[in-house]
Parts: C-alpha cells; sequence; structure tokens
C-alpha cells in the first residue's frame, strides 16, 4: 500500500508521470504512488492537470470510454527538465552535507 | 459506484466553476468511479473545487487560508427587494407624515394623528420604524461587495470587489435619505424639547 505522504507540488508528480508515455486519471495516480509513494487526491490531481493544461504543458487526447489520457507537450518536458535539474542540484548537494 | 455515491459524487462537482465542470466534470466523475468515493476523496475534491473558483476569480491558492466573503454577492436582486420590504413601512409614514405636515393635507393629517397616538404607546414599533432605513442599506449594499483571501506569489493577499448595479444603489440612496430625514427630525425635536 502506498505511503499517504503530503506534497506541495502534485504538478510537479504528475509531469514525471506523464513524461514515461500518456496516461488517464487514474494511472496517473497510480503510477504517483508507485515511484513517489504519494496518494493524490482525484481532486488535486485534477486541479494540477486542469492548471499544467491551461500553461500548455500537458494536452489531452481523445476520450477512450469514459477516459481521457493526457500527454506532456514539448514546453512540458522543457520545464520539467529545468525544474529537475534544479532539484537535482540540492539534493546532491544536501546528500553530501548529511554525508550521505 | 453506488447511486448514493454518485449523487455525492455529482454534489461536489458543484464546488467548482461551471466552465471547469463542462471541460472536466465528467472525467473527474470518472476518475471516483476508479477510485471509489471516500470521505478523505470527498474533502480533497470539495476543497480543490473551491480552490478552483478562486483561483478562476484571479487567486491561486495553495495552502493558507483561502476564503471568499459574499454571501450575498449571487442575489443582488433579491437583497434590494428584501431591503424595499423593510424600508416600506417608514417610507409610507415618512410619506404621510410630510403631506399631513409639511403641505398640510387634512384628510391625511386626519389619518396620521391617531397613528403617531399610538406609536406613542408602542415604543418598540417606532423604534423599527427608525431602524429600518439602516437596515435595508446594509442589506441592498451587501450583494455590490465581495472580498476574497488567498496566496498569490506566495504572499496572502485581499482582492476586494465592488460593483454598481441600479435597483441596490437606488434602495440605499433612498434608505439613506430615509435615515438622514428620521436623524434630523429627531435632532430638531430634541432641541426644540430641551429649549422648551
Amino acid at each position: 500500500m502506498a505511503q499517504r505522504t503530503s506534497t506541495n507540488d502534485p504538478s510537479l508528480l504528475l509531469l514525471i508521470s506523464l513524461a514515461s508515455g500518456p496516461k488517464h486519471g487514474h494511472a496517473m495516480l497510480l503510477d504517483v504512488a508507485d515511484f513517489a509513494g504519494v496518494r493524490l487526491g482525484p481532486g488535486t490531481l485534477y486541479g494540477a492537470l486542469s492548471r499544467l493544461e491551461e500553461e500548455g504543458q500537458v494536452e489531452g487526447l481523445p476520450v477512450d470510454g469514459r477516459r481521457r489520457p493526457y500527454r506532456i507537450t514539448p514546453r512540458g518536458r522543457q520545464l520539467l527538465a529545468r525544474r529537475l535539474g534544479g532539484l537535482d542540484r540540492a539534493v546532491r548537494t544536501g546528500l553530501e552535507r548529511v554525508g550521505a | 459506484m453506488s447511486e448514493r455515491a454518485g449523487r455525492l459524487s455529482r454534489l461536489l462537482l458543484l464546488c467548482y466553476p461551471r466552465s471547469w465542470r463542462r471541460r472536466y466534470g465528467d472525467e473527474l466523475l470518472g476518475l471516483l468511479v476508479d477510485t471509489h468515493l471516500t470521505p478523505r476523496s470527498a474533502l480533497d475534491v470539495a476543497a480543490a473545487g473551491i480552490r478552483q473558483r478562486l483561483h478562476a476569480a484571479g487567486l491561486s491558492v495553495s495552502g493558507g487560508i483561502a476564503v471568499t466573503i459574499g454571501p450575498a454577492w449571487r442575489h443582488p436582486t433579491a437583497f434590494a427587494l428584501v431591503a424595499a420590504v423593510i424600508l416600506l413601512p417608514t417610507f409610507v409614514f415618512v410619506g404621510a407624515s410630510m403631506l399631513a405636515y409639511e403641505l398640510d393635507l387634512g384628510p391625511v393629517r386626519a389619518l396620521v394623528e391617531p397613528t403617531m397616538e399610538a406609536l406613542a404607546n408602542w415604543r418598540v414599533i417606532d423604534l423599527l420604524l427608525v431602524a429600518a432605513p439602516p437596515l435595508a442599506a446594509i442589506a441592498a449594499v451587501a450583494p455590490l461587495v465581495r472580498v476574497g483571501i488567498g496566496r498569490r506569489t506566495g504572499t496572502l493577499e485581499a482582492v476586494v470587489t465592488i460593483r454598481a448595479l441600479a435597483l441596490n444603489l437606488f434602495v440605499a440612496f433612498v434608505a439613506l435619505i430615509l435615515a438622514g430625514m428620521l436623524i434630523w427630525h429627531i435632532v430638531v425635536e430634541s432641541v426644540l424639547q430641551a429649549g422648551a
């Protein structure tokens, strides 16, 4: 069972999830729980997804049954790479400082 | 999903702005079917809906307090009508008094004088007639102001929205004129009594 952890940045988690390929809402929830141990609520997920779509970082694909898959756009991929690069530097610095 | 959970899910969707519901409502309902509606997910959906409404109103909220104060905002005409009803007895009374004493109309005076004498024994009604104009003014103006509190660029901000609606402004204006007339009347009466 996924560990209950809070996060202030569900949009980052969704972009990471979509970076591996298009997914619909439920698949994104399961993927995020799997790789980050974070259980996003359905309202949080769609709130972040609608903002990312508004900003042109993800786009909806044609509806498949009652589910709509989403995919990351080139702009979303570029912004994700930039954000992860910043995080990577912070994580490496932090690990060095704690001697891990 | 049970019928009850389906109804609750559709109710929760009302927390979102209409335009958002049109675009994502069916998808979110589908996701609630897949994940099953729990108290935790219901709370999450409701909170996200309120955040979405604030976002649509120009406030982007992440964490912290998020409130909109404007309970009368959506029903301006109803509030104007309620204000008019509150104001009506005072309006009739002041109007009749002016016709009777300022224009010296005998028939109106014959109606007003017994009422004035009766009111001398019913101070509560007298007080309500005086309190009605300020109450009516507040009721008429309430739907014209809305305050939103949320976070934008990381800092907590309050956004005050004011609008002008002719009917509400007219009722508030009449109420304030009546309040002014009553205050003037009370002051003049007090001065005359003090002088006597």
